[in-house]
């Protein structure tokens, strides 16, 4: 295997690894719902957010 | 963790209380692979959203899109226990309305006066309703027709079921009366809180679906047109649509909404890009045939929430306008052959096939897949998806324009729920039960939408025939927008209760009949 | 203050829809046509060989049947109508017209219909459901006209042999117009600071316009209208505040009088049932199709929130404000019947921007179809009035420096 081929082989085993990364952290994320678990627990400072925007409220 | 339809107890996947659930689904590695790959494309979509400094700073500012953190939970919802071809159905129906949502947003907030403030974009805006025929915006394929109660109440709620709570109080602390429908309430009180996004050229309301939907027109259009400057059409769509004598007063109608929107964008209507709307509109409609054609056998298909909330946007919200829809009419058609020619089922169980009637608890959208998953009852189709069947005129000659004039009343005349809800009892009565021959259906599912006066209206009646034809008829009452009066538990144990006392049977999936799911999204 | 001559007459009049004068036209051989909301154009009802009657129940009691039937969700006015016509109450029609006003009304008659409560000795019996317009411009008036001929002039004709000719239509606005002048002419008494007719009175006047044959009413009220020229007026201090009623239907005699009685004089009635615009007489002149006039008359002057279109939004409002500066009101009571989606919205609006921008104190409420003797409502209205003399004070104290 010449030196091309030996880079091109690292850099493909680097993009796997970084696939596989990817898909270990995002199934991760994916299946134990880590997504909505995050999303829930900002949602109640989102709300006091808005409970204080001054709005021009009327008919 | 199972791979096969109806193993997994899908009652265990709540938290008790909790908003969200404690992990999502395993179906069996490719389904589950699958249904993974979706959830990433769902996350590039809302990805994309925010990487918009514009949109970021319109979550800051609308009370309502911190709903949105609640996107990949309403595809969860509507997945529940679903395998093959009918993930793959479902993610076709959704993952495409959540993209065209998306993109609404996006639009909303380009031209919004308060956030991305593109006054050009904005003079290319026409404003309609959310339940409102987009038949009339098919010639005009350069304006953007974008509804601003769309994503701030309707997807708000199928996304989060407290979503409206704030708004319906809004409106009642402005002396508006508890017992009207909370759809138009709540849409009413998001305009008094100042919470609407306000952009446009021109706007056009319609008179559908309701009495309270005409009302509350009234309020957003007094704020749109006397403060905010937008001008107002309020297309008049007639309510005896079956009638002869109604469908010039319906044309003009269309006539003078045409001349509306043309004086106050100065852009031409165009005819060619009307007849290529109107050959996707019939190509979906022969699609939805060919679907509840499937669903009369023992072997359906396209059915459910997914039916309902995907004929919903693609016949009355997007009306032809974008091609998307029709790809997507195209595959979700394949994978139900597909399916059917395995005879394929969806559930464990198959024991009551039912027609879902009445207007659907909005807040509990998921409703149809508990009613499978739980007691197998399966919805073969239901009241919104039962729209108009009639083939549109498609080649541009001269006779055909004026055809196509009453072919845009009609669908205005027949949006989704109102061709039912409106129009003497023979559309809303007699033929459900003609409905009921065709679908070889034993049981009805009716909805009784509290505040649906038009509906509510036909209880007795319903209640009547039912037990002349021997059908088992079972009420889920609920106030659409709003959980409080009957929350989602509140729903379930109706239908528990008729199939323990009446039906004598116990549930396929027990850990489903109860759920403390009230704090839920 | 002398009682009317005839009040009672009037008064027994309101006590059964089919009352004596209905059963009287109909001895005379007359067509009785029931119908349900202001929106159904009254002359066309009344050609040579019939009359209309509005549907009323007063003296309703028990709904539960038509609350099964139509479920408690839906106002009492529909559910008291479905429930008298199932007792049998509303046989003495020989048809029933009702258009599409509200969800409700159209299911209240659709369930008479299903239920097969009227029409079962009448084999001509029919019942007739008509599109109104929602906004007024020529393409609602092309299909108010279109309508009146469809589900009025035509199935009276071919079912009755009605003449629906230009003359008798024409005949028939003459009858109308002489019972509207009539109740004009009397509601005129109510201005000024001592009323010659309190609200309860002038309102038993009209609701029986509209529940009786006009024909025969006219003489009774031409005495009374003569009657009122020699009365003796209240006293300037009768009642402590002068009110305009907006708002639903309202055949109720107990709510105005339950206003009254509370200390409010009802100076103005700008509700179903009531005379402004209800009893406008109809202005005819040649040369033009004499439905469309009609038509056009009852849609221009509709005040029912049904109209969606802005300027008749807006116009429904400075009409309140309208009136109640030429009748004297000191203040506005917008009621709605509960369950009303229409009024309900609009009493939300209107009150709102009766008391924002034309700077009139307002009450608003909501009330079921028969009041009877409510301690809630007398409460409020009570309460509605001393903040109005309260606010006269402040006035008159401010005035005088």
């Amino acid at each position: 295997m010449n030196k091309l081929g030996k880079v091109l082989l690292k850099l493909l085993g680097k993009l796997l690894l970084i696939a596989l990364g990817f898909f270990v952290v995002t199934f991760t994320v994916y299946f134990f719902n880590l997504d909505m678990k995050l999303t829930a627990a900002i949602e109640p400072f989102l709300l006091k957010h808005y409970d204080k925007i001054e709005r021009n409220t009327h008919l | 963790m199972a791979k096969e339809i109806g193993k997994d107890r899908l009652g265990d996947f709540y938290i008790d209380g909790g908003k969200v659930r404690k992990r999502r689904e395993w179906r069996g590695i490719s389904d589950t692979l699958y249904d993974y790959s979706r959830w990433l494309v769902i996350m590039a979509t809302l990805g994309k959203f925010v990487m918009k400094p514009r949109n970021v700073k319109a979550m800051f500012r609308y009370r309502w899109m911190a709903n949105y953190l609640a996107v990949p939970m309403m595809v969860d919802r509507h997945t529940q226990g679903l395998r093959g071809e009918y993930l793959r159905i479902c993610h076709t129906e959704q993952d495409l309305v959540i993209d065209d949502v998306a993109k609404l947003l996006d639009s909303l907030f380009r031209g919004d006066r308060r956030i991305g403030n593109d006054t050009e974009f904005s003079k290319k805006v026409v404003l309609v309703d959310e339940n409102e025929m987009t038949a009339v915006m098919m010639g005009f394929p350069t304006l953007k027709v974008l509804s601003r109660e769309t994503p701030s109440t309707y997807v708000s709620v199928l996304l989060n079921q407290h979503a409206a709570e704030h708004y319906i109080d809004v409106a009642q602390e402005h002396g508006l009366a508890g017992d009207v429908c909370p759809m138009p309430e709540a849409e009413a009180g998001v305009s008094i809180d100042d919470d609407a996004p306000v952009l446009g050229a021109c706007a056009i309301q319609c008179n559908t679906t309701c009495d309270g939907s005409l009302l509350g027109n009234g309020v957003i259009s007094r704020r749109l047109e006397l403060e905010d400057g937008i001008p107002v059409f309020q297309l008049a769509a007639p309510l005896r649509h079956r009638e002869d004598d109604v469908q010039e007063y319906a044309a003009q109608e269309i006539r003078n909404a045409i001349a509306f929107v043309e004086k106050h964008t100065g852009v031409k209507w165009d005819w060619g890009a009307y007849f290529e709307c109107a050959k996707r509109v019939n190509y979906a409609t022969r699609c939805r045939q060919e679907w509840l054609e499937m669903n009369r056998t023992p072997y359906p298909q396209v059915f459910g929430s997914n039916l309902a909330l995907y004929t919903e946007t693609n016949y009355m919200a997007i009306c032809g306008r974008v091609a998307a829809f029709e790809k997507a009419d195209r595959k979700i058609s394949k994978l139900a052959q597909q399916a059917y020619a395995k005879k394929k089922r969806a559930a464990k169980e198959y024991r009551h096939r039912a027609i879902v009637w009445g207007v659907q608890s909005h807040y509990y959208m998921d409703f149809l897949v508990w009613l499978l998953n739980c007691w197998g009852i399966v919805p073969l189709t239901d009241m919104l998806s039962m729209v108009s069947t009639r083939e549109l005129v498609e080649e541009d000659t001269p006779e055909n324009r004026e055809t196509a004039i009453y072919d845009m009343a009609w669908l205005t005349e027949n949006m989704i729920m109102r061709n039912r809800t409106h129009g003497g009892y023979r559309v809303l009565l007699d033929e459900l039960w003609e409905f009921t021959q065709q679908f070889k259906a034993d049981m009805v599912i009716l909805w009784e939408h509290m505040s649906c006066k038009a509906l509510t209206g036909m209880h007795g009646m319903f209640e009547d025939r039912a037990r002349e034809l021997g059908i088992n008829l079972v009420w889920v009452g609920h106030d659409l927008f709003d959980p409080r009066i009957i929350s989602r538990q509140g729903v379930r144990d109706q239908i528990n209760n008729y199939m323990r006392t009446v039906m004598r049977e116990e549930p396929i999936d027990p850990s489903l009949e109860v759920l403390h799911d009230e704090e839920s999204w | 203050m002398k009682d009317l001559k005839h009040l009672i007459y009037f008064e027994n009049l309101l006590l059964e829809a089919n009352n004596k004068l209905v059963q009287k036209a109909q001895k005379d051989g007359k067509v009785c046509v029931a119908y349900t909301c202001e929106n159904t154009p009254e002359p066309l009802l009344n050609l040579p060989g019939c009359f209309s009657a509005r549907l009323r129940a007063p003296r309703t009691g028990s709904m539960e049947v038509a609350t099964y039937y139509l479920t408690s969700f839906l106002c009492e006015y529909s559910r008291a109508l479905l429930e008298r016509a199932i007792e049998g109450g509303y046989n003495f029609a020989d048809c029933i017209i009702t258009p599409d006003g509200c969800s409700m009304m159209n299911r209240c008659v659709e369930n008479m219909e299903l239920l097969k409560t009227m029409g079962k000795e009448k084999p001509k019996f029919f019942y007739e459901y008509m599109e109104i317009p929602m906004k007024g411009d020529d393409n609602g008036l092309n299909l108010y006209v279109l309508q009146c001929k469809n589900h009025i002039l035509k199935p009276l004709a071919e079912h009755y042999g009605i003449d629906t000719s230009e003359s008798a239509i024409r005949k028939a606005v003459e009858e109308h117009n002489r019972v509207c002048e009539l109740i004009r002419a009397i509601g005129e008494f109510r201005k000024g600071p001592r009323p010659a007719i309190t609200g309860y009175e002038f309102h038993v006047l009209t609701l029986a316009t509209y529940v009786c044959p006009k024909y025969l009413l006219v003489d009774k009220l031409a005495e009374t209208l003569e009657e009122l020229k020699k009365r003796e007026p209240l006293e300037e201090n009768a009642f402590r505040a002068r009110v305009m009623v907006v708002g639903s239907e309202v055949d109720d005699l107990d709510f105005i009088k339950l206003v009254e009685d509370s200390g409010a004089y009802v100076c103005a009635d700008r509700f179903c049932y009531g005379s402004l615009p209800g009893r406008d007489p109809i202005v005819l002149t040649d040369g033009e199709d004499v439905v469309t006039q009609i038509c056009r008359q009852y849609m221009n002057r509709g005040m029912c929130p049904r109209y969606m279109d802005m300027p008749k939004m807006n116009g429904r409002r400075e009409y309140v404000a309208k009136i109640a500066k030429e009748y004297g009101a000191d203040g506005i009571i917008y009621e709605q019947m509960k369950f009303c989606d229409p009024w309900a919205y609009e009493k939300m609006l209107g009150s709102h921007i009766l008391r924002e921008e034309f700077g009139y104190p307002v009450l608003a409420v909501d009330r079921p179809y028969a009041i009877a003797t409510s301690g809630q409502m007398r409460t409020r209205v009570q309460a509605f009035v001393e903040s109005m003399e309260i606010k006269k004070i402040q006035k008159e104290d401010a005035a005088n420096g």
